[in-house]
């Protein structure tokens, strides 16, 4: 494997991706994983970039900016300030956690060590954005109008929901 | 020339080009906020029938915000004690760098452009959206209720509107057919500033893009006097500075993303006038906007902070989306 700057940048974002999950597992304020959360989300996107799908790194970020501060916003108003989260695991929990780990860990090199990519030369990542366009309009239009609908379900339904307890708390 | 660049293979030499090329850019951009600021102060002033600054530096006060950014630079760095420490030192720099990364994307000129991206105008959007982490970190981080309340603001208006900016700037690209800067003065010198063909579009997006920049009439996060200073209450010295220099590169980079979008970026408004470099013509309209800004927040009194929302989604968003719809109807219709 020659290292390329390419090889390198994915390295650095793949790294810092992984230590974001990490530190989201492991640190005890809410506010400080949201921050962790962020860093994992920003190097997906920078993922998404080396591979060229530069329509996919934009969406994650304008998403997910949207639904990070969201969370932040959420984790301050219904965590109290300085509630220090204690950990209750016992040992017999870890090492059954830790060989779960293992377990895990070697099933997927397993599956993974002779799996051939086959690599197809594609112009996937010319105009990546209309061809993105093009697919979801013509091919994938039922799924993707599905989609919709499901979505505007959901949203639909949450008004209601948020209505009726108002109204409820009201009566009371 | 820096066409060529972008086309060129990738190596130590073209890197040391553009770090010198960023370098500069980020000196313009800070002799741009310095006399921004000036401009804003003399602006206001005269409008509120006064001089604004006229000591320092000449009869113009040419060298009172240079004072004022040395005065911030020896101020005593401050951190309260019962701070999060590295929150509150991280927040300015969240809040800043993506600031300066969206001045990657804006083609000043034909020639001048940091990076030819296809899909330009989302890459603005999505990364100016992370600052909004800065100021929420900041204002949880100073540990202050009014900071908190700031911040919080801050996140809300934020999110709220960028939903008209998005969707009002959706019409722009249904006439042009690409997320593409460049393509997108293109297409308006082929046909007509888009400010022309898309005028509610350009209504939505500009006010939209003040409450972005949190600019009277919608600075709730920093209103002086309801929450004393919003977010950035308890910062002093260059932390605040920081924060400052955010909202002033913010204006830098939406001025001149609403003259590519709308006003037809470096080109000239009619045919004959060619002849006069596209660089000028975008300085000009890019200044205007400025202008235009500092206008409004010098007329307008500042929103309520409960017709905010209502406004964002019960006026800008549907006349957003009657926009796109109308404009959509029109393209296939009779193009």
């Amino acid at each position: 494997m020659t290292i390329t700057g390419e090889f390198i940048a994915f390295m650095g974002l793949a790294l810092v991706a992984i230590i974001g999950g990490v530190l989201l597992l492991n640190l005890t304020k809410v506010v400080h994983m949201v921050v962790a959360l962020i860093f994992t989300f920003v190097s997906i996107a920078g993922i998404y970039v080396l591979l060229s799908a530069e329509f996919v790194a934009a969406v994650q970020i304008l998403i997910y900016s949207g639904a990070i501060t969201i969370i932040m916003l959420f984790g301050i108003m219904l965590t109290k300030h300085d509630d220090d989260e204690e950990t209750t695991t016992g040992k017999g929990r870890k090492v059954l956690l830790f060989l779960g780990v293992i377990g895990f860990a070697v099933a997927v090199y397993i599956g993974i060590y002779d799996f051939n990519v086959v690599q197809v030369p594609t112009d996937l990542h010319v105009d990546n954005t209309m061809k993105i366009g093009e697919a979801l309009y013509s091919k994938w239009v039922i799924p993707f109008e599905a989609t919709s609908v499901l979505l505007l379900v959901a949203l639909v339904g949450s008004i209601i929901l948020a209505k009726k307890e108002e109204k409820e708390g009201d009566k009371e | 020339m820096v066409e060529e660049l972008l086309h060129s293979g990738s190596g130590w030499m073209n890197f040391g080009i553009f770090f010198l090329l960023a370098v500069v850019l980020l000196l313009v951009v800070l002799g741009f906020v310095t006399y921004a600021i000036l401009a804003e102060r003399k602006v206001l002033g005269y409008m509120q029938a006064r001089h604004g600054p006229n000591q320092l530096g000449g009869k113009w006060g040419l060298l009172q915000t240079v004072a004022d950014v040395l005065k911030l630079l020896i101020k005593e760095d401050i951190i309260p004690k019962a701070a999060d420490r590295p929150l509150f030192i991280i927040a300015p720099i969240i809040a800043f760098t993506p600031a300066f990364m969206v001045l990657a994307t804006i083609p000043f000129t034909e020639k001048f452009q940091f990076a030819d991206i296809g899909v330009g105008l989302l890459y603005y959007i999505a990364i100016s959206g992370m600052t909004v982490f800065g100021m929420v970190l900041g204002g949880w981080a100073s540990n202050n209720k009014y900071a908190l309340l700031g911040g919080m603001r801050a996140g809300a208006q934020m999110i709220s509107y960028e939903i008209p900016l998005v969707i009002s700037v959706l019409g722009v690209i249904l006439l042009t057919g690409s997320l593409n800067l460049n393509d997108i003065v293109a297409q308006q010198g082929e046909t007509a500033w888009f400010i022309l063909l898309q005028p509610v579009a350009f209504i939505v997006f500009f006010i939209a893009s003040i409450a972005e920049l949190n600019r009277t009439p919608f600075d709730l996060p920093e209103s002086e006097n309801e929450l004393v200073a919003g977010y950035f209450v308890e910062y002093s010295g260059f932390r605040w500075a920081f924060f400052m220099l955010t909202e002033y590169v913010y204006m830098f980079a939406m001025s001149s993303l609403i003259t590519v979008i709308f006003l037809g970026g470096w080109l000239p408004p009619f045919d004959f006038l060619g002849f006069i470099p596209g660089a000028v013509w975008f300085a000009l309209k890019f200044c205007f906007v400025v202008f235009v800004y500092m206008w409004i927040r010098a007329t307008l009194p500042r929103f309520r902070v409960d017709r905010l929302m209502e406004f964002a989604w019960k006026v800008l968003f549907p006349i957003a989306l009657a926009n796109i719809f109308l404009t959509a109807l029109i393209k296939t219709l009779f193009f």
